[in-house]
């Protein structure tokens, strides 16, 4: 090509438009070092770094990309304005059928297969996860299956890949609630790699990163936790979000709490709890503040817990959750232990215990059960362990006791009939049953 | 924070776009962003914060740091197409078999004298790729690099050789024209 090519020719040439053919010529005709072919190339692919502006060249006018993008924009939202007004009830109709017949509509109803349900259902499940974790994994399951369905080109590519992110990253916390730890880390891989083709959201990865660090924490994967939670409160600082910032310190002293560290946990959860905006989530505010007063039990600080608690107790029935309430019964319990109202305090473990044990929270009802076997011993009531001891059976078939949390159950149980369980096999066998949570597999050692 | 509801979302969208406009207009003028590429940057942005608006707590920033990452995005792409084109026409070029010797030499001569400007290792790199026709399997043996980092390092050399085939327009004002400032 001797001659220039056409200024229109250059323009497709550089957004790579052109047939091989042109390309061939246009590129040869560059590398004869055609200065003003190359600067106008240049200046369409590396604008920045043109040195030189043209005399008098009018800045560039966006007026119509704005007002043709908004017009798209109140589009959409009328659209999702409607989906969003209609969830709830598709929410209540799809609730209302039994097991196999949601999952049948979540795959084959069309109406269900919207942004809006989708996002509901999403929120929903989450909110399960605090109150009944097995109903939360078949929720968030359900909201894989539509996640999965949503149309691409309503939606945009990128967008439903974000949402099926959240969804996976969301049924993998609930499997991680309920200790399926092979299932969550599956099911975070797929989230992980969805969101590598989605819109590059740093919000939406900060929640994904997140939800993964509490899975590392409770597989004792401690530093690679610390490590996600540093890009969570980096992703925080640099978008001005405080509250992100908060949840990284919350769950920061969580995970240390789980190492064993309750001075650390107190510490990270009260600076996370002095950066969240309770109005913004109080949910999230009252389980932190439920952390922190776990902790200061822990660590021997009593007064102030219970001071803390009587604080927290409005939050906690503004949620009206009723976990959330069940625990914060148990935690009065705990501390009302730790500074002598036994009578009061046992009253309220057997209350919570039989709540626990009518969810069928099998892991939480023998915690709690162990609670009480230590006040009991410390009282010399052995007849009370034994009967204890033996209540435990039912829990036995719920669903969340693993094979080695029954064994290590039943060595209280014979250590309770010949009058041998001492507060230190009490203790060891509580401990277990927490770490062994986390740890599936692991092993109880009788003592000898 | 609690889902607006249509009239709600719609004026809080509103205020927020119009209040955020300057902000925007001076991230695109920066970029120098096409007028006619502005709207999809623009609209892909605004139907994210639109699904994520409960989410999102400080929208304004949210957008604007969108609006700036898709701009980035914008020519990164922009810069991987072109230089996509100019690699596929080399190697067009230098496979084109029967080509008189004297336009094959002048191809040659003109090429060389773009990758002589390129670092040593890019020049290495290329001339395996066009002096050669190694594959990428095959650089990456003769380099010693490993086959998952090849595609990266190839692309990064045929970005710098992009560069230095257009360099004659980057820092050289027209004939005529004023220099700015």
């Amino acid at each position: 090509m001797d001659k220039h090519p056409e200024l229109s020719l250059l323009s497709d040439f550089s957004r790579g438009r052109l047939s091989r053919r042109r390309n061939r010529e246009i590129v040869r005709h560059l590398l004869a070092q055609c200065e003003s072919c190359c600067r106008e190339v240049a200046s369409r692919c590396f604008p920045t770094l043109r040195l030189w502006k043209a005399a008098g060249e009018p800045p560039a006018d966006y007026g119509s990309a704005f007002e043709l993008a908004w017009q798209e924009t109140a589009r959409r939202q009328s659209a999702l304005v409607s989906e969003r007004a209609e969830a709830p009830e598709l929410l209540r109709e799809l609730l209302a059928q039994p097991a196999d017949r949601q999952k049948h509509l979540a795959v084959n109803s069309l109406r269900h297969r919207t942004w809006g349900f989708c996002e509901l259902l999403l929120d929903g499940a989450r909110e399960w996860g605090f109150q009944e974790p097995v109903r939360a994994v078949d929720l968030s399951r359900l909201g894989v299956e539509i996640a999965e369905r949503l149309d691409a080109a309503t939606y945009g590519e990128a967008r439903v890949n974000d949402l099926k992110a959240r969804a996976w990253a969301g049924l993998g916390n609930a499997q991680r609630i309920c200790s399926e730890f092979r299932q969550a880390e599956e099911a975070f891989v797929r989230a992980e790699r969805l969101l590598k083709k989605g819109t590059g959201d740093p919000l939406e990865k900060a929640q994904l990163l997140l939800l993964k660090s509490s899975l590392r924490g409770h597989q004792h994967r401690f530093r690679e936790a610390f490590r996600l939670l540093d890009r969570v409160a980096a992703i925080g600082r640099k978008g001005g979000d405080g509250q992100l910032c908060g949840k990284a310190s919350v769950m920061r002293g969580f995970l240390v709490g789980l190492a064993n560290n309750p001075e650390a946990a107190i510490v990270h959860i009260a600076a996370g709890l002095r950066q969240i905006d309770p109005s913004a989530d109080p949910r999230l505010y009252m389980v932190a503040q439920h952390n922190l007063i776990l902790y200061l039990t822990e660590g021997g600080r009593y007064e102030e817990g219970m001071k803390l608690l009587e604080t927290a107790r409005p939050l906690y029935h503004q949620v009206g959750d009723q976990m959330g309430l069940l625990r914060l019964r148990w935690l009065e319990g705990r501390i009302g232990i730790a500074l002598g109202h036994f009578a009061a305090a046992e009253a309220v473990l057997r209350e919570v215990r039989e709540k626990l044990i009518e969810r069928e929270l099998g892991f939480e009802a023998a915690l709690l059960s162990l609670d009480l076997a230590h006040l009991y011993t410390s009282q010399g009531r052995s007849a009370e362990v034994l009967r204890l001891a033996q209540e435990m059976i039912p829990m036995f078939r719920f669903q969340d006791l693993h094979r080695e949390a029954i064994a290590a159950l039943l060595v209280f149980r014979k250590a309770a009939e010949m009058e041998r369980a001492t507060q230190g096999l009490i203790r060891d066998v509580s401990t277990y049953l927490q770490e062994s949570r986390s740890a599936r597999g692991l092993r109880f050692r009788e003592p000898r | 924070m609690a889902t607006l509801d249509h009239p709600e979302l719609r004026e809080s969208l509103n205020i927020l776009l119009k209040n955020a406009r300057p902000r925007l207009e001076r991230v695109l003028r920066n970029f120098e962003i096409p007028p006619e590429d502005a709207e999809d940057i623009l609209q892909d942005s605004q139907l994210t914060l639109l699904y994520k608006w409960d989410k999102i707590r400080s929208p304004e920033s949210w957008l604007i740091g969108t609006v700036k990452k898709k701009c980035i995005m914008y020519w990164r792409k922009r810069r991987g197409s072109l230089c996509e084109a100019v690699d596929t026409a080399i190697l067009d070029l230098l496979a084109v078999p029967q080509a008189p010797d004297q336009e094959r030499a002048e191809l040659t001569c003109d090429l060389n004298r773009v990758l002589s400007r390129l670092s040593t290792r890019c020049r290495s790199l290329l001339k395996l790729r066009y002096g050669l026709g190694y594959g990428p399997t095959e650089v990456a043996e003769q380099m010693g690099y490993r086959t998952s980092s090849i595609r990266k390092v190839t692309n990064r050399c045929l970005a710098a050789l992009t560069r230095q085939l257009l360099a004659v327009g980057f820092d050289r004002q027209p004939e005529g024209e004023p220099q700015d400032g």
